[in-house]
């Protein structure tokens, strides 16, 4: 009796089975100034404040990944790092920089959290950040921003390398008090990996153009681990879902849909 | 109270031991590049420990493994000094630290592979 | 002691009757269900309600009601690629998220309807722009109001070869008819193409149905590589485990487009050439 009914369930969860799985359609694609951002809400909403709402676009023209994902510390999942108030207000994380005293544009960067009772003012500040549902107006737009750099597809809808070369963002890869002095890096040697799928143009991996923004350890060896050559098997929906490549190629730098930009022998200048 | 003794030594000897592997350490590694910063607070022994461990990543390729070793010796060393810290700071060096030391593993271990 | 013959009318019995009962009832429901992910739903009556999709992100609710889009007329223009890889629009109703604040910033449907955009030498009405009256709105946001837009289905699609659901647009752009752009000027930005990947077939995943034999270069043509990878089909395995009829009728994978726009599932011979011609609905 028992085995029947187990069958008859088992049979109902195979119809059902199909709709569970999630992949198959064309998602809400982000708008190039939605793309890159990330919503933090570790504790905001427990402290009875909106979600902080951080733009990879703005602070990417002004430094490198490393500066942030090493030297400060930031982990490459929203919620992951696990950041106070007081955390920022002793000035790590957001609060390396957001410490009322960094001058950026001429303008000192305003202070992240206050353990101090908030004024009107202090509180429109904790809306800079916190302002999920909130219109809060920025001292950046991303259009007046993003008008005179180089356009690409997808993403942002800018492509960075260019705008890096021809000067128009310098991404300063050093942070006073952070960043560890060091001497430029000897990049490793760029390789070609041959995809499995028959007629799919060969990915040249740049480490040249990885590691100018991101040094080593943002990738080694917490996102690519595999020590030996031919060893490690790196598939389009593992990456999708956010290993390996994936762990920045889908939501920050450029997406997967940019087929060429890896799919390309030799590699886009 | 033996016990006790036997502590203090064990202390004092590792103490020891760290203050010899320090200049050691740099003699084997070369001497860290000069600070360029003026305007950050002076640092405190751990931090310029982690300072001179971890500013060489980016050269881990070109050691030896025997260099890497001790870098990764240095890194363990300095592991309960940060988990001392306060909450904030202990969270911010204790992932710098792990990326740091990942790195120099990794690579000791990619360098190993090489030569089977 | 009992035996077998004496076991009926016992409480045991009576309970496991009453779960056997059950289990066939839950088994019927299933049955009935699944007929829902069995047959692919026909087309609509109406050729012209083909392709029809009804965006309404909150219009009916801030106001000037909801959107009503044919495809007809846009891909009769346009290549599938245009829209839904340069522009961004996502392949189901409300899955884009559009909004008048972001037409008029030249995203989603602004892209061309910028009122600067020429087609047929006339610019393009610009959208959710502060037009004259209440006219211009109601040429999109038209969802049971009458006589409000400008190009008319019988009209405008009197010369295109048709097809027993709609329009047979392989064949019309075949014959010159239509002429899809797959390029703009300030919307596209022009890649190295890949080439083309070979035709192939697949295998049922049970024996009484006939291969599915796909081709890439027709769907290219239109769609490009990235209209369909990764999302639609994250993976390299042609494989039927994956990709089953039961995924198309619920619009994903070939049902993304299959289902409601391209032409619909149950005209079987059309992916399963092999198919007998009473497979066709």
């Amino acid at each position: 009796m028992n085995r029947r009914l187990f069958i008859a369930l088992a049979l109902i969860l195979v119809f059902c089975g199909q709709s569970l799985s999630q992949t198959g359609t064309k998602k809400k694609r982000p708008l190039p100034y939605e793309f890159g951002r990330v919503v933090l809400n570790n504790y905001s909403e427990k402290a009875d404040l909106s979600p902080v709402v951080f733009e990879h676009w703005i602070h990417r023209s002004k430094f490198t990944c490393r500066v942030c994902h090493v030297d400060i510390g930031f982990a490459m999942k929203a919620g992951a790092t696990g950041i106070h108030a007081v955390d920022n207000e002793r000035g790590y994380y957001c609060g390396s920089c957001h410490n009322g005293k960094m001058i950026v544009d001429g303008k000192a960067v305003f202070a992240a959290c206050s353990n101090k009772k908030l004024t009107y003012e202090d509180q429109r500040r904790c809306d800079r950040c916190h302002s999920i549902g909130k219109k809060v107006p920025s001292d950046f737009d991303f259009f007046t921003f993003s008008q005179p750099l180089p356009k690409e597809r997808f993403g942002n809808g800018i492509d960075w390398e260019k705008a890096e070369e021809m000067g128009l963002i310098k991404p300063a890869s050093f942070l006073d008090g952070f960043t560890i002095p060091k001497h430029s890096l000897a990049a490793q040697k760029d390789f070609d990996l041959n995809p499995k799928v028959e007629g799919m143009p060969d990915i040249i991996f740049s480490h040249k153009k990885h590691t100018v923004w991101n040094g080593c350890e943002l990738c080694h060896p917490e996102i690519f681990m595999g020590v030996k050559k031919g060893n490690s098997h790196y598939n389009m929906v593992d990456i999708s879902e956010g290993k390996s490549c994936g762990a920045c190629h889908v939501t920050v730098a450029f997406p997967l849909m940019d087929c060429q930009r890896c799919h390309s022998k030799p590699v886009q200048p | 109270m033996t016990t006790g003794i036997t502590c203090k030594r064990m202390i004092v000897a590792g103490l020891l031991c760290t203050g010899l592997a320090v200049p050691v350490g740099v003699y084997a590694i070369g001497e860290p590049p000069p600070s360029a910063s003026q305007s950050a607070p002076a640092r405190e022994t751990w931090q310029k420990e982690f300072d001179s461990v971890c500013s060489r990543s980016q050269d881990a390729m070109s050691f030896s493994e025997e260099e890497l070793a001790t870098l990764i010796k240095r890194c363990d060393v300095l592991l309960p000094q940060i988990e001392k810290l306060d909450e904030t700071r202990k969270k911010v060096y204790m992932g710098r630290l792990r990326m740091c030391r990942g790195l120099y593993a990794y690579v000791l271990e990619s360098k190993r592979n090489e030569k089977k | 002691m009992l035996t077998c013959s004496n076991r009926r009318g016992t409480k045991k019995n009576d309970r496991g009757r009453f779960l056997l009962t059950l289990a066939c009832g839950v088994f019927l429901l299933a049955g009935v269900a699944s007929a829902q992910f069995f047959l692919p739903p026909p087309p609509p009556a109406q050729p012209s309600d083909y392709g029809k999709v009804i965006l309404d992100t909150d219009a009916s609710k801030s106001g000037p009601g909801a959107v009503v889009f044919d495809h007809w007329l846009h891909r009769s223009k346009f290549t599938c690629r245009l829209c839904h890889v340069d522009i961004g629009f996502a392949m189901a109703a409300k899955g884009t998220g559009i909004r008048a604040d972001s037409n008029r910033q030249g995203f989603h449907c602004g892209a061309c309807h910028d009122g600067k955009k020429l087609f047929g030498g006339k610019p393009l009405f610009a959208a959710c722009s502060d037009g004259p009256g209440g006219k211009q709105c109601d040429r999109c946001h038209s969802l049971g109001k009458n006589g409000v837009r400008e190009y008319e289905y019988r009209a405008y699609t009197a010369k295109f070869p048709k097809a027993h659901y709609g329009i047979d647009w392989q064949a019309a752009e075949a014959a010159g008819i239509v002429k899809p752009v797959d390029f703009v000027e300030g919307v596209s930005i022009k890649k190295t193409k890949i080439e083309s990947r070979e035709d192939f077939s697949i295998k049922a995943g049970v024996t009484w149905v006939h291969p599915v034999f796909f081709s890439h270069e027709k769907h290219s043509i239109w769609n490009g590589c990235e209209l369909c990878h990764p999302e639609i089909f994250p993976t390299a395995k042609k494989s039927a485990v994956q990709y089953t009829m039961f995924s198309n009728i619920e619009g994903r994978h070939c049902g993304a487009c299959h289902l409601k726009v391209a032409f619909p599932l149950n005209n079987c011979q059309m992916c399963h050439p092999r198919a007998p011609a009473w497979a066709q609905q």
